[in-house]
């Protein structure tokens, strides 16, 4: 068995979750594409 | 054999150190998927100058290609892997974004909708693969694994599931391997079905999101098609993410029944503890979206935001598939599973279908 499948269960967590986290930093984008610091993104 | 098969280990460790390790995954993402995005640009140019006649490939497609061959031929070096393996934290940030560019009204609707078709999905898959289980004679615990990887959302669901019925790691790693093999081959085989059915994006996409078991196969798969179909995928999805917490608590009460999980306490605290927080954050970002919160300029940041935080998870899609590891897991629950998601795709094939009559999508 791959080391790394048995490693995607993940260890207890303390604090935020990883989704969580992902949560917060698409908010504090989302903050400062409204508060104009980014004005335009390219794609 | 250690390849880049998932997520790696997460360890308590310096916050500052941890995210150092993390970079040179990250920028690996980055590469790869901006070389896609590169390689959708110029190659179809260089062979139209040339003559030649060269499908369209999106910046999807080449970002995931690339991966696989970096995965499947020198394979991801260790000091790359902790980064590759935040492509899930992006997914779920860009689905956040992705937020914006939906009304709340359509995403009730649509919602709505979803909820519908995921609620038919999820009860016949989870009857299907427990029948194929007994067929089988797979070890019960991985056969409930599979169940709630093919029916509500892969990996997180299956790793959630673990915990609550207290499964062995190695049960849960024949599921995983199982679910991510299928997923891989569902991005070259859906988009072919889709096309040779003359699907539009609207009903493509709901299958995709309803057929697709992990998240970022899911948006994937959606986005192989076009944009729209990427959006709907994505929508439909996250309602079935959505219900994650509902499948684990059941299966939480069944093992607990039977004396071989511990008993739930508090139902609503452990409900909460499954409930993936990024599809509230989905709904939060749609509502000030409705609301005129942002300016339209502004929609247009964000979509392009969330569109960079998908092409850093399609990037981790192919990095992290190694099909010779996956090869590896066993025949049993990867016939299981395959025979489980052919069933499971055609029957929400149908169903889709048949909604698309109904709702006149």
């Amino acid at each position: 068995m791959s080391e790394q499948v048995q490693a995607a269960v993940p260890a207890k967590q303390r604090g935020f979750s990883m989704d969580a986290w992902a949560v917060l930093l698409a908010f504090v984008l989302a903050a400062l594409v409204r508060a104009g610091v980014f004005k335009h993104i390219p794609w | 054999m250690a390849s880049s098969i998932a997520i790696a280990e997460v360890r308590p460790v310096n916050p500052a150190l941890r995210f150092l390790t993390i970079v040179p995954g990250v920028l690996l993402l980055a590469a790869v998927g901006y070389a896609g995005k590169v390689l959708e640009a110029n190659v179809g140019k260089y062979a139209k100058a040339h003559h030649w006649t060269f499908p369209n490939i999106e910046y999807v497609l080449w970002a995931i290609l690339l991966g696989l061959v970096i995965s499947n031929t020198v394979g991801v070096p260790e000091i790359f892997r902790a980064g590759v393996a935040t492509y899930e934290f992006w997914l779920k940030a860009g689905i956040v974004l992705l937020g914006a560019r939906f009304l709340l009204g359509d995403v009730l609707k649509l919602g709505g909708t979803s909820l519908a078709l995921v609620g038919i999905e999820i009860t016949l898959a989870i009857a299907f693969m427990t029948f194929l289980g007994r067929v089988f004679g797979l070890r019960p615990k991985l056969t409930s694994l599979l169940a709630v990887g093919s029916a509500v959302c892969g990996v997180s669901a299956i790793i959630a599931t673990q915990g609550a019925i207290d499964a062995d790691e190695e049960d849960s790693s024949f599921a995983i391997a199982a679910i991510l093999a299928l997923g891989a081959l569902s991005l070259f085989t859906f988009p072919l079905i889709g096309h040779a059915l003359h699907l539009n994006d609207h009903a493509y996409g709901v299958w995709s999101g309803l057929a697709v078991d992990n998240t970022a196969e899911a948006a994937a798969a959606g986005a192989l098609y076009s944009d729209a179909a990427g959006k709907l995928a994505v929508l439909t999805k996250t309602t079935r993410n959505a219900l994650i917490g509902f499948v684990v608590l059941a299966y939480a009460f069944y093992w607990a029944s039977r004396g071989q999980a511990q008993a739930v306490g508090n139902k609503a605290k452990f409900l909460w503890q499954k409930f993936p927080k990024f599809v509230l954050g989905f709904l939060i970002i749609s509502t000030l979206a409705t609301a005129a919160f942002f300016s339209k300029e502004q929609i247009g940041a964000l979509a392009n935001l969330s569109r960079w935080a998908f092409l850093l998870t399609f990037a981790g899609v192919g990095l992290r598939t190694n099909f010779k590891a996956l090869s590896k897991q066993g025949l049993k629950p990867f016939a299981v599973g395959a025979i489980g998601e052919v069933v499971i795709a055609a029957f929400t094939l149908g169903l889709v279908l048949a909604a698309q009559r109904v709702f006149g999508w």
